[in-house]
């Protein structure tokens, strides 16, 4: 550091200021929920380069501090004072809007004719057209559905407004008055980034400016690497499931090889599966990226609170992302729903970390956010009528040392929920339970959180109900360090009633008026041997609620006589489990997983991807399909059925997968198969 | 004869009082040290040295207004009643699931909010009612007492009801607290709906939960006090402060607590209004610094800025509250280096007990305090006028302790510390109120610091000066400036409706019902129980004010604004008036308004505010201020010798020149080279750059 230590510790508040003011003037001036009230939106200033230097801690999305804007500039050219550039393009930007939803804007600050700093801010806009209103579905397969792409390129130029972009910006959205209001108010808050950056200018002189940027990044260096040494040095793998691709049934995998070296981390993405023909893909242009680092940015975070939240942080990550895969797709792959292949594979990074030193992380939360949506129909008019009913996620994963939080999970978007009385104003169906899921947290010496249920009577014929980002319906949120794994999620028509019917994963879902709805969410993994758990917490538990009294007497070896623990029976009974059972495991993921990977096991997963590979992105995803398909034929039967009974004989599947891999081999030309 | 008014504010150290003469209009004050297992004592303590120092019989006192933290502290501390919620069926995790949010995003370590009530006193009852106000499930005679079986069999001292949709009707939910009320001798119940009907669940429930909470507490607080002070011989009545910057009757207060429990910070904020208005400031930016927190408001056009999110300890409260942020630094703050020998102010802090290392009382980690005393701001022996001697070679030493870490060296070490801790902290506290300035979207440069508190004078020149605001006003009292609002404050209480209905121009309406009768009925029925309500707050109550506001939105909009009516459109008000007021609303904010479409008002809110006669503040003895001696101040990194000044001598009109130090019982003021302070006809002192020498 150049600077006195003082200069960058005020620095390091005046940062922090300017973005956090450019975040109030946004959300002030802004015209929609999804900004005004969900608060998905985020402001901050970049580098010359184009690195951001300082972000807000509590206004906005937190998670995308790792972004660059530099490859978006770079796409525009020369930038003059008063120019704001725009793009929701995911692969112009190198995945700097990482759905086409999300409209960027960066605007240069210039010094005596050169740039000194941008200001950057982006909002989820409410609709970019596309195949459906508000434009994100699971089933697109490439952007051309996906919306309107705008590639880099300037909204304001040297002050004047595009008008041309406007007129065609207006005929490609379906409603573009909502979100040009959000983008104006995007743009008042540039402009007083850059005004702030200008006093503070003023005032320091531009060269302690520029040093205090560089300055407050080495120090978040600095610290980053002091925690990341907490990982022990070594190579950790691990990888994790997505149920399916939502056009098929197939799982997509993602992996993780973390390798730690005195606290420098190399994330290695390679044996992920090649990219899916759903808006499952993340666009992160195959270099470090806000959702391939954002586990070790919490990491880092809960371990140094004083941290600075800038670029540094990020200085000791590199990463291996191959091209043509999940996480840095070609283009056309759709993006839309990037964020749920983003949590499996932060999952997976947790469970390399959780290889490396079982203590540094908590076991996986439900790893879900599904935002469930009902559709009301006007009887006379046809009118439709589309509103959110609730935000849902699970519970949070248990750590060593504390449980898991129950129904509230704020690892990837930490959103409000809707009260039930806005969505009865609105609805004229009747919100009929929204309550913890009792047993669904992961058994535990530490236990995970429990998911929710949420029920929805229906009242008006031609009702829908949509709910995309469903997950965690076919593998669960694992256990670790001895520790269970979380309940699955469902969905149950008139749960209780002679008429109940498993849904398993709903897209879109017709009910008839009376019917009741329940959404069941996933609870959190667990963590520690749950015969551990000390017996009063157990009890504690069940007087709650959170756990039955059976589930403590399965799971957790408790003997409880009308609500109170008889020692003397736990004591044997705890006994009796601990001889019966084998080794405690490091992982323990369920039955699903261990039938699914009994068949594809890594090194199986490793040589088919890598054959995969070899073919052009469009032949990878159809052949992939038609693999499993044909390996385990009763896959495509869906969620409702346990993925260990779809499986079957494991014996026959592992030929079959063989059979399938030696014919792919022979498939592929000669000069694809140099070098395997 | 009736002619004194007293003052009372409850402080964690101490409690303030001001006395004011209503007759030889003079301000007296008293800081008597706080009791914290029973406040009523050191008020009755605090009351009997008043009437001897100043030869005052009690009888002949009319008025006493009383802010207390008890509710506050409760909540904080968790140490409110036994409680238990009831809820319509399928509600039960209200308080468990709250409102999703984690305390962070980026910290795992961060857990949720303990639940004001655990789960298993939360009853499930089979009552519920639609949006529209129709009851689907009402509980049978059997229900209901088997629901009061259980509240016995839990054996709690309070319950909060809270039923879904209750905002829009609360009948059901009254019918079933009735009943409850009934069969529970002895238990406080408390209904949402009665306190605050306003839409969304959560924080309705919490409205309630939390009222119920602090029941017990505060009516037995308040029975005490009561006691004592008609013990003492005042037969005046005795008013609560609210959150709102009013007070309340105690038997209000007793119904109503929890509109009591953000009343401390709101007070002071009430005396900042009069004092600005003096001082030809209506636009303020009020700053209260003590010794464990600084406190920061807005005040535009000599009103309060009011909010209706607010934070109770760990819940949020949706009620309006004056609106007093708190910034991270105090004089309690702490100093520390990080590993990577960066110097940190705060966020924690050694508050009363320890205190900073200077106190001599077990502190062993220097503040902010210390470093006023190092560097000579504040004065060891002097300090609240001299009733606690300061240990400055223990603070240079605890300083010393941490200036190597930061690579100073040398004998001025201590000094070097200091005052980069305070820049630090000035620092700190201007990106606040930046930021809060930025919330209302107003300049900064047309405001002034309002600084009290015991360490608000203190740093308040050195905020400015990095906050970019031009100037500082300073009362005359800092230290017992929240009696003195206590005092100055009128009766207040705040309403809410829900009336979801459509209203505008003839034309904009077209084919829809025009709503503004019903409006206009729901609103005549607020002030009619605002009325009534004003009219049973006691005799010193004169005439009564409304403020009017509703919240409004376009149909089909997701956001709302609020819009407040002018008082001389009150009267007159008509649906196409009203609606006027948001077009013109939403054109001053967004650039752009749907004249031709009809304008959905969802919420009214009302304000009454019973006028108490005023007390006239007294004006200050003219007087040529004379240095009362001189010390050595570090600043700018070098001693400077600085003139030291009693704040008694400087009399109306007179200016100090900077640098200077002005010294008085409660606080000192730090006056900066090239700075200057001339007090107002109060005796106000505004400090403004001096003129270029």
């Amino acid at each position: 550091m150049r600077l006195d230590p003082i200069q960058v510790e005020i620095f390091f508040h005046k940062f922090s200021a300017i973005t956090e003011e450019m975040a109030i003037t946004l959300q002030r001036t802004a015209r929609t929920t999804y900004v005004k009230e969900a608060g998905d939106f985020g402001t901050s200033i970049a580098t010359p380069e184009g690195r951001l230097f300082a972000y807000p801690t509590a206004l906005g999305v937190s998670g995308f501090l790792d972004s660059n804007v530099g490859p978006a500039l770079a796409e525009v050219g020369a930038l003059e004072p008063g120019d704001v550039v725009i793009t929701n393009h995911p692969y112009k930007s190198e995945g700097l809007s990482s759905h086409m939803p999300d409209l960027h804007l960066i605007q240069p600050v210039f010094h005596d004719g050169r740039i000194v700093a941008h200001c950057w801010d982006f909002i989820h806009s409410s609709d970019i057209g596309g195949g459906v209103p508000s434009s994100i579905s699971p089933r697109f397969a490439d952007l051309f559905e996906e919306g309107f792409q705008i590639p880099p390129m300037k909204l304001v130029k040297a002050g004047e407004m595009n008008e041309d972009f406007l007129i065609l910006y207006r005929s490609n959205c379906r409603m573009p008055e909502e979100n040009l209001g959000d983008v104006r108010a995007m743009i008042a808050a540039l402009r007083v980034g850059e005004r702030r950056i200008q006093e503070l200018i003023e005032l320091h002189g531009v060269e302690t400016f520029l040093q205090a940027q560089a300055d407050l990044a080495e120090y978040a260096a600095t610290k980053a690497l002091a925690v990341q040494k907490k990982i022990p040095n070594g190579c950790y793998e691990f990888w994790d499931f997505l149920d399916d691709d939502f056009n098929s049934d197939v799982p997509i995998r993602v992996r993780c090889k973390l390798t730690a070296t005195d606290g420098e981390v190399h994330l290695d993405f390679t044996g992920s599966d090649p990219q899916v023909e759903a808006a499952y893909n993340i666009p992160t242009g195959g270099k470090r990226h806000p959702w391939l680092t954002l586990k070790l940015m919490h990491f880092v975070f809960s371990h140094d609170k004083t941290i600075p939240l800038n670029h540094g942080l990020f200085d000791h990550i590199t990463v291996e992302a191959p091209r043509g895969t999940v996480v840095n797709p070609e283009p056309p792959a759709a993006v839309g729903i990037r964020s749920a292949t983003a949590i499996r594979l932060n999952e997976a990074i947790v469970g390399a970390m959780i290889k490396a030193e079982p203590r540094l992380m908590p076991a996986p939360s439900g790893g879900i956010m599904i935002p469930s949506v009902l559709v009301e129909q006007d009887e006379v008019t046809g009118a439709r009528h589309v509103m959110v009913l609730q935000s849902l996620v699970g519970g949070t994963g248990a750590r060593f040392g504390a449980d898991g939080v129950d129904g509230r999970d704020s690892s990837l978007a930490n959103q409000r929920n809707t009260p039930i009385e806005k969505t009865e104003e609105e609805a004229e169906a009747m919100i009929t339970d929204y309550a913890l899921r009792t047993d669904s947290g992961g058994a535990g010496q530490w236990r995970g959180g429990t998911g929710v249920a949420f029920s929805v009577r229906i009242a008006k014929h031609g009702s829908a109900v949509l709910g995309r980002g469903m997950e965690r319906f076919v593998f669960r949120p694992w256990g670790t360090a001895g520790g269970r794994p979380g309940e699955k999620a469902r969905v149950v028509v008139n749960p209780g009633t002679n008429r109940e019917t498993e849904l398993g994963k709903l897209d879109i879902f017709y009910p008839e008026p009376g019917d009741i709805v329940t959404i069941m969410t996933p609870g959190g993994g667990g963590y520690g041997d749950p015969l551990e758990r000390p017996s009063d917490l157990v009890r504690e538990d069940t007087l709650y609620g959170y756990v039955s009294a059976e589930a403590a007497r399965r799971d957790y070896g408790v003997v409880l006589i009308d609500g109170v623990v008889d020692e003397a029976a736990t004591t044997t009974l705890r006994r009796q489990m601990r001889a019966q059972r084998g080794a405690l495991k490091t992982f323990d993921f369920g039955p699903e997983r261990e039938a699914w990977e009994a068949v594809f096991d890594d090194s199986t997963m490793c040589a088919l991807n890598e054959l995969l590979m070899r073919l052009g992105p469009n032949a990878r995803a159809r052949r992939r399909r038609e693999i499993f398909n044909r390996v385990i034929p009763r896959l495509a039967e869906g969620a409702v059925i346990p993925l260990q009974e779809r499986v079957g004989d494991i014996d026959a599947a592992r030929q079959r997968i063989a059979d399938e891999i030696e014919k792919l081999r022979q498939d592929l030309p000669a000069d694809k198969l140099a070098g395997s | 004869m009736a002619r004194y008014r007293i003052g009372i504010d409850v402080g964690g150290t101490f409690t303030d009082f001001v006395l004011v003469d209503m007759v030889e209009t003079r301000l007296r004050y008293h800081k008597e040290p706080s009791v914290p297992e029973d406040p009523s004592a050191a008020v009755e303590r605090g009351m009997h040295i008043l009437s001897q120092s100043f030869d005052v019989a009690l009888g002949d006192v009319e008025l006493v207004v009383h802010g207390t933290t008890i509710g506050l502290n409760a909540i904080i501390q968790r140490r409110g009643a036994r409680l238990a919620l009831v809820v319509s069926k399928g509600n039960r995790d209200n308080l468990e699931i709250a409102r999703l949010r984690l305390p962070s995003s980026y910290d795992f370590t961060v857990p949720r909010e303990k639940p004001l009530v655990p789960r298993h006193r939360v009853f499930e009852v089979n009552a519920r009612m639609r949006s529209d106000g129709t009851v689907v499930a009402e509980p049978t005679a059997e229900e209901m007492a088997a629901l009061a079986d259980g509240l016995r069999h839990a054996d709690v001292e309070a319950v909060a009801v809270t039923l879904l949709n209750s905002y829009r009707d609360g009948s059901l939910e009254q019918a079933v607290a009735a009943t409850l009320r009934a069969s529970l001798p002895g238990v406080l119940v408390s209904e949402s709906s009665t306190i605050w009907p306003e839409i969304r669940e959560y924080e309705r429930c919490l409205v309630a939960a939390l009222n119920a909470y602090i029941q017990p507490l505060i009516t037995g607080y308040i029975d005490r006090l009561e006691s004592r002070l008609h013990g003492q011989g005042v037969s005046a009545p005795i008013y609560i402060t609210a959150n709102n910057g009013g007070t309340l009757s105690l038997d209000t207060a007793r119904e109503r607590p929890i509109d009591t429990v953000l009343s401390g910070p709101a007070s002071g904020v009430v005396a900042s209004t009069r004092v600005g208005a003096v001082a030809k400031q209506p636009q303020l930016i009020t700053f209260d610094m003590g010794g464990t927190s600084a406190d920061i408001s807005l005040c535009q056009a000599g009103v309060p800025e009011f909010t209706a999110s607010t934070q109770v300890g760990d819940f949020p409260l949706m009620m309006p509250v004056v609106n007093v942020s708190a910034i991270g630094a105090g004089g309690g703050s702490i100093l520390w280096v990080d590993a990577q020998g960066l110097l940190k102010v705060g966020p924690v802090s050694v508050g009363a007990d320890p205190g900073p290392v200077c106190y001599g009382r077990g502190g062993k980690v220097p503040a902010i305090t210390d470093c006023y005393l190092v560097l000579g701001i504040i004065d060891a022996t002097r300090f609240l006028d001299g009733r606690m001697a300061l240990d400055i070679s223990a603070a240079l030493a605890a300083l010393n302790g941490i200036a190597g870490e930061l690579g100073y060296a040398g004998p001025d070490r201590a000094m070097e510390v200091a005052e980069a801790a305070l820049r630090v902290a000035s620092a700190m506290m201007a990106t606040e109120i930046t930021k809060l300035l930025a919330q209302a979207g107003v300049d900064p440069r047309l405001y002034a610091l309002l600084a009290y508190g015991g360490a608000g004078p203190t740093h308040a020149n050195l905020l400015i000066q990095e906050a970019g605001i031009q100037s500082v006003l300073i009362p005359t009292a800092p230290g017992t400036f929240c009696a003195l609002g206590a005092v100055l404050a009128d009766v207040r209480r705040d309403y809410v409706r829900t009336s979801r209905h459509l209203i505008g121009s003839t034309q904009a309406l077209d084919n829809a019902t025009d709503g503004w009768p019903a409006v206009a009925a729901t609103l005549a029925e607020l002030e009619k129980a605002a009325r009534d309500w004003v009219s049973r707050e006691g005799s010193l109550v004169g005439t009564h004010d409304f403020v009017v506001s509703f919240n409004l939105r376009y149909p089909a909009q997701a956001y709302e604004l609020d819009v407040i009516v002018p008082t001389d459109q009150r009267e007159q008000l008509s649906g196409a008036a009203l609606a006027e007021l948001f077009h013109a609303e939403h054109q001053r904010r967004y650039g752009f308004s749907e004249l031709e479409s009809p304008v959905q008002t969802t919420t009214i809110r009302l304000g009454v505010i019973g006028r108490v006669a005023p007390v006239t503040l007294p004006e200050a003895m003219a007087g040529i201020p004379e240095p009362a001696g001189r010390r050595e101040v570090w600043h700018g990194g070098r001693r400077i010798a600085v003139d030291i000044f009693a704040r008694a001598g400087i009399g109306a009109g007179a200016t100090v020149h900077g640098p200077a130090i002005i010294e008085q019982p409660d606080t000192t003021t730090f006056l900066l080279p090239g700075w200057q302070a001339r007090a107002d006809t109060l005796g106000t002192l505004q400090i403004t750059r001096g003129a270029a020498e």
